[in-house]
């Protein structure tokens, strides 16, 4: 899945403007992107500004899930005290809320 | 034995964390910080077409959350009669009125003690006390996601001084949005 996200991303940059091209270098990506804190090229942020949505576990607890166009990021819900929220919110193996909403890079996989 | 050990020790201070010293061959990996909607804090890296995210706890797996918005903290002593963990009648009804309007998907119930008495018995009561505040909340139709006691090991303020057991003597209620 991931491989052919790639493949697909870097067909697209070869086809897309010189502002993308500068974002990424002329491999058509960054070899060694140095700044971990930012999104660079279609939807660039720094990376606080993420939204995510939940994701409901098999074994019916929360974690954060943020779908960012071709990154994706997954981190455990907690409260304060560091035990896991499993909230009920919706049935194991589903995901709800605005975890699409951050990017407007098309995933259509 | 138990003695040996101890000698053992005194002859330096306490062993500390290390980190191993010389050349490190990696790549530079510096993450961000993201904060979720329930305020807590999480390391985040972008690296090009690839996303990383962990939740960031300290080394007792503690994690950093911030206040965003407090639920309730009840005062067990407007609940609760000393060493009780039935709730009266006033009791009830404020605990009814709260789940009423406070609209969350599930709570969570923590009870906490002051520390007098023994640390088993605070813990003890501190659980009796936060599933008596459960079953109202049910009996709401509120949803219950966990339900916990701390005893006497997670306090607010100072147990050397009446107001601070007093505020440590509490149920507190964690909303989940």
């Amino acid at each position: 899945m991931k491989a052919l996200k790639a493949i697909a991303l870097l067909g697209l940059l070869g086809a897309t403007s010189a502002c993308t091209e500068a974002a990424l270098g002329n491999m058509g990506y960054e070899s060694h992107k140095q700044d971990k804190t930012v999104d660079r090229g279609f939807d660039s942020k720094h990376l606080s500004q993420l939204q995510a949505g939940i994701w409901i576990d098999p074994q019916g607890c929360d974690h954060w899930i943020i779908d960012d166009g071709v990154e994706g990021y997954l981190s455990a819900r907690v409260d304060k005290y560091g035990k896991p929220v499993c909230s009920g919110i919706a049935p194991p193996n589903t995901a709800v809320g605005p975890y699409k909403d951050g990017s407007n890079f098309g995933d259509p996989i | 034995m138990a003695c040996a050990a101890i000698a053992g020790l005194s002859l330096s201070t306490a062993a500390q964390a290390q980190m191993i010293s010389g050349v490190v061959n990696g790549e530079r990996y510096a993450p961000t910080i993201w904060i979720d909607p329930d305020g807590c804090e999480h390391w985040v890296m972008d690296d090009g077409v690839e996303g990383y995210m962990d939740l960031k706890v300290d080394r007792q797996g503690i994690p950093t959350c911030h206040p965003v918005q407090a639920c309730a903290v009840m005062n067990s002593d407007q609940l609760f009669a000393t060493d009780r963990y039935t709730i009266s009648a006033s009791g009830r009804k404020r605990l009814t009125d709260f789940f009423a309007q406070a609209g969350a998907t599930a709570y969570i119930i923590i009870g906490h003690t002051d520390s007098r008495a023994s640390d088993e018995y605070n813990m003890k009561l501190s659980y009796n006390r936060a599933n008596a505040v459960a079953k109202i909340a049910q009996s709401t139709g509120a949803r219950i996601a966990d339900v916990r006691g701390y005893g006497e090991r997670m306090p607010a303020a100072s147990n050397a001084t009446a107001a601070g057991m007093q505020k440590n003597r509490r149920v507190e209620i964690i909303c989940i949005k």
